[in-house]
């Protein structure tokens, strides 16, 4: 289970910690102003009904909005870090309205460096993967 | 398909070439819709503002794939997006984005053969610093 701590430094890591849970907001409001911000407002992103005629199980968030709702998990966890890079793969739709959960581990450090990996997930409701992503992070 | 002909012909030059002006807003915006809370990203008057680290990936370029590529972009599906984060992007940049394609590979599968082309935007400013380099995976179907 996660700790509750905020991580200050490198000193405050060890191998196979996990990040602090987030439940992100996916709302329509939030995908909508995502959208209007980026310039992804087609309908696939803002409207369920034509996405679910197009096969879609809704509309869903845009890739892009996930990743930076996991970039924003990091800062949660260590407001302090540097994002080095940031690698994820939109493996199946996370559905606009749904209550997804990200999650981060640590998976490698580097004591010389002072940087960790983490590997990233933003699960559904069911507990599937759909999006998953490494990051390295300067600390 | 000859996918190391297919590299050697298409990949390491540059193909499109986009400029950007960057403002506060938009980028707070973006960090604010992904959940952000650090004043850096969400508050433009913070000392250190700055663009969310992922924040290069939301812009394209006017074109996916070079003029003539034997591959449409409507063939291909999304692999994923990774960014490479190398200075700070602020209000008042300016930047262009270099697109190219940086690699193409084969991968086999249960479901048979994939082609992975992966497309790299290089983002410079107004220093030509180099601020950032999105990768953007195309896979389609052999």
């Amino acid at each position: 289970m996660s700790d509750q701590k905020v991580v200050l430094g490198y000193g405050d890591v060890s191998f196979g910690d996990e990040l602090p849970e987030v439940i992100p907001d996916v709302s329509m409001p939030m995908v909508r102003r995502f959208g209007e911000t980026t310039g992804m407002t087609y309908w696939r992103f803002t409207d369920h009904e034509k996405a679910r005629e197009a096969g879609l199980p809704g509309a869903i968030v845009p890739g892009i909005m996930s990743q930076g709702i996991l970039v924003s998990l990091i800062h949660r966890w260590a407001p302090e870090a540097s994002v080095l890079k940031i690698d994820t793969i939109f493996r199946a739709p996370v559905v606009v309205d749904s209550r997804p959960t990200c999650r981060g581990v640590v998976t490698d450090m580097d004591d010389e460096k002072r940087t960790v990996e983490l590997d990233l997930t933003l699960s559904n409701e069911e507990g599937e993967t759909r999006v998953l992503g490494t990051a390295l992070v300067s600390l | 398909m000859d996918i190391a002909e297919l590299k050697k012909k298409w990949a390491g030059w540059t193909f499109d070439e986009v400029r950007f002006e960057i403002e506060a807003e938009p980028l707070a915006e973006f960090s604010l819709a992904c959940g952000e809370t650090l004043p850096r990203y969400t508050d433009p008057q913070d000392p250190n503002f700055q663009a969310a680290p992922s924040f290069a990936a939301r812009f394209h370029g006017d074109r996916a794939l070079p003029e003539g590529f034997p591959s449409d972009r409507e063939a291909s599906f999304d692999g994923g997006k990774a960014v490479d984060w190398k200075a700070p992007i602020r209000p008042g940049d300016t930047l262009i984005a270099r697109s190219h394609i940086h690699d193409i590979f084969e991968k086999t599968g249960r479901s048979g053969g994939m082609m992975f082309i992966v497309h790299r935007m290089e983002f410079s400013n107004q220093n030509d610093e180099i601020v950032s380099i999105v990768d953007w995976k195309m896979i389609r179907k052999l």
